[in-house]
């Protein structure tokens, strides 16, 4: 297949698009998902508190196997608050690495591959916090990074709301301690990383003002 | 430590650990090199890019002294996003889950270097099934990695057809890892015995199928002339020092899958890539290459091998180890001392930080649109550069 005419090799690829969200996820990942079980096992990063798991603070150790065991459910995400309506349209995030190990990153980009296409649901980058609705904020707390994000968020126009994804930004993780901003953000994507399908959800969700 | 001299061998040079200048067969003491600060000429300007900005996956700040359209240096700051870690005290395993997420993106070579490390100071034989299962996870990430390298190449150069077609591709990868390992990025795979790969019956034909459309879409991009055209005579580089696909792509055979004892690659026919060009459009077909040549080894290791997990918890002892691995950057080298099962003293020895100083170099004298194919070119992962660990 020497031609190079990439309109057609596009076409000839079909649709790989899926149904997510208004369908179940077609391939979801075991870890992360949500964890169902009993008793309070040993965890690292303790995500177990009186019985009750805490997706926020899971690293996706496996330390709690096999009192725990993971259900393949990617709606590991708290929506703290009801977000403005007015964001239902178009959604366009700024992403922010405070510190990370580089996974969240490219799961964040893995919604842009054609199997999730977030653009067919209005869901946008953006290269500069002017024009973001929300500032996605990823790792853990960094001190070089600190002054970088305040700025981007205070560039920001209103409204605007903070999104932390990952156990990092939601809670430090197992490495550090979250970003200062995080601490009042509205959206806590869990995992590490979290799955496209869950921050695809996540985001979906939020934009459309559901708690 | 079973394979590293500590008085200097004819080994070639990898790089610097906190302790360590670290070559192919010895550790010797450090050799400080001061870095002199860029001034800045009459009627120059310095162009600011990051730390955080479009265009960028992870934050660091690049500094473009330039008179114009001409770049006359670049300087590449890692440290805004600098994690300290703290890994000396911490039991093996504990340190492990922190070590995975050094680059988490290639947390496999991670592993790969640490439990090799531990398994030199222990004096724990080699296991066919734990490297077939390294060997595995290497590959499937080295496949992962050169694909996003690929894809970001083609995102400047306004080719959409296969940049989403790569992005498709590396979104299948995930997931044929998440089906083995139940992870997509590999984490906790070594917690317990109980946590060995799973290879379906498909497993396969879903690897071949995956191979033989990469093939077909990287003819294409090979024979597309406006792309290879803004690659070719981008960003040249020839250092002995140069490691990973950089070096390869400069016409040295520079790979840790064939002259380190550390992983065995022995049984699988495997020989390095090497292209001679030293320009971003070798180091794309270096990658190209290589993701062919993984596959052609994970193909290997799922018919003939029983990968297995290393089962970290259930390590114990005192000693110095020391490994290398190829990450899909080039050389990983990790030092490892262990005293009862606690870590006493760690340190890595990381590619991209060989690979800032190879891109600062390759930049001098490209023009502002050659920047974005060059930075990419060189795959570099910030996450490993700026990390302190303790």
């Amino acid at each position: 297949m020497k031609n190079t005419i990439w309109f057609l090799k596009g076409i000839r690829n079909g649709r790989k698009t899926e149904k997510f969200p208004s369908t179940n996820p077609e391939e979801p990942p075991l870890w992360p998902s949500r964890l169902v079980g009993s008793g309070t096992p040993e965890c690292p990063t303790r995500a177990f508190d009186g019985g009750k798991w805490n997706s926020g603070k899971c690293i996706s150790c496996r330390l709690c196997l096999p009192d725990y065991q993971p259900t393949g459910d990617q709606s590991i995400h708290n929506i703290k608050g009801k977000v403005q309506k007015m964001l239902s349209r178009s959604f366009y995030l700024y992403p922010v690495d405070s510190g990370t190990c580089g996974a969240c990153n490219t799961e964040l980009l893995s919604i842009l591959a054609p199997q999730f296409d977030a653009s067919r649901l209005n869901i946008f980058f953006t290269n500069t916090p002017r024009h973001a609705d929300a500032l996605v904020l990823m790792g853990v707390y960094t001190q070089g990074m600190e002054q970088v994000i305040a700025k981007a968020y205070e560039a920001m126009p209103e409204p605007k709301l903070v999104i932390s994804l990952g156990a990092c930004a939601i809670s430090g993780g197992i490495i550090g301690k979250e970003p200062l901003l995080a601490r009042g953000s509205l959206i806590e994507i869990s995992g590490c990383p979290p799955s496209p399908y869950t921050i695809l959800e996540a985001l979906v969700r939020a934009k459309e003002g559901k708690t | 430590m079973q394979y590293y001299k500590t008085t200097r061998g004819g080994g070639r040079y990898i790089g610097q650990t906190r302790n360590f200048t670290v070559y192919s067969d010895s550790i010797v003491p450090p050799i400080r090199v001061e870095k002199k600060p860029s001034e800045i000429l009459p009627g120059e300007l310095i162009f600011n890019y990051g730390p955080s900005t479009g265009g960028l996956i992870e934050s660091v700040r690049i500094a473009l002294p330039t008179p114009g359209e001409m770049i006359r240096s670049v300087a590449v700051d890692p440290a805004y996003k600098l994690r300290k870690l703290k890994l000396t005290g911490l039991s093996l395993f504990d340190a492990f889950m922190r070590v995975e997420r050094i680059n988490g993106y290639h947390s496999s070579s991670y592993q790969a270097a640490f439990i090799k490390a531990a398994e030199d100071a222990l004096l724990i034989g080699d296991n066919r099934g734990i490297d077939d299962g390294l060997v595995l996870q290497m590959e499937l990430e080295r496949i992962r990695s050169h694909l996003n390298v690929l894809e970001r190449l083609c995102e400047p150069a306004g080719f959409g057809v296969p940049y989403h077609q790569l992005a498709q591709m590396r979104e299948e990868v995930a997931r044929l890892i998440s089906s083995i390992y139940g992870h997509r990025y590999f984490f906790g795979v070594h917690a317990s015995l109980q946590s060995s790969p799973k290879i379906s019956p498909g497993l396969t034909a879903t690897a071949n199928g995956l191979k033989k459309r990469f093939a077909l879409l990287f003819e294409s991009l090979q024979s597309s002339k406006i792309f290879v055209n803004r690659l070719q005579g981008t960003g040249k580089i020839e250092k002995p020092w140069l490691v990973g696909p950089v070096a390869r792509a400069a016409g040295y055979r520079h790979d840790a899958r064939t002259d380190s004892p550390s992983l065995n690659y022995e049984g699988y026919g495997f020989d390095p890539v090497v292209e001679d060009g030293k320009d971003a459009f070798a180091r794309f077909l270096v990658r190209g290459n290589e993701i062919l040549s993984s596959f052609a080894i994970v193909d290997q290791v799922i018919s003939n091998g029983k990968p297995e997990s290393a089962g970290l918890k259930d390590m114990h002892g005192t000693g110095i180890g020391a490994s290398r691995v190829e990450s899909p950057q080039g050389d990983l080298f990790c030092y490892l001392t262990l005293k009862d099962g606690m870590v006493e003293n760690i340190e890595f020895c990381s590619p991209s930080i060989s690979n800032i100083i190879a891109f600062e170099l390759s930049m001098q004298g490209n023009i502002f649109t050659d920047f974005h194919f060059n930075w990419e070119s060189f795959g570099i992962w910030i996450s490993e550069a700026g990390v302190e660990i303790e």
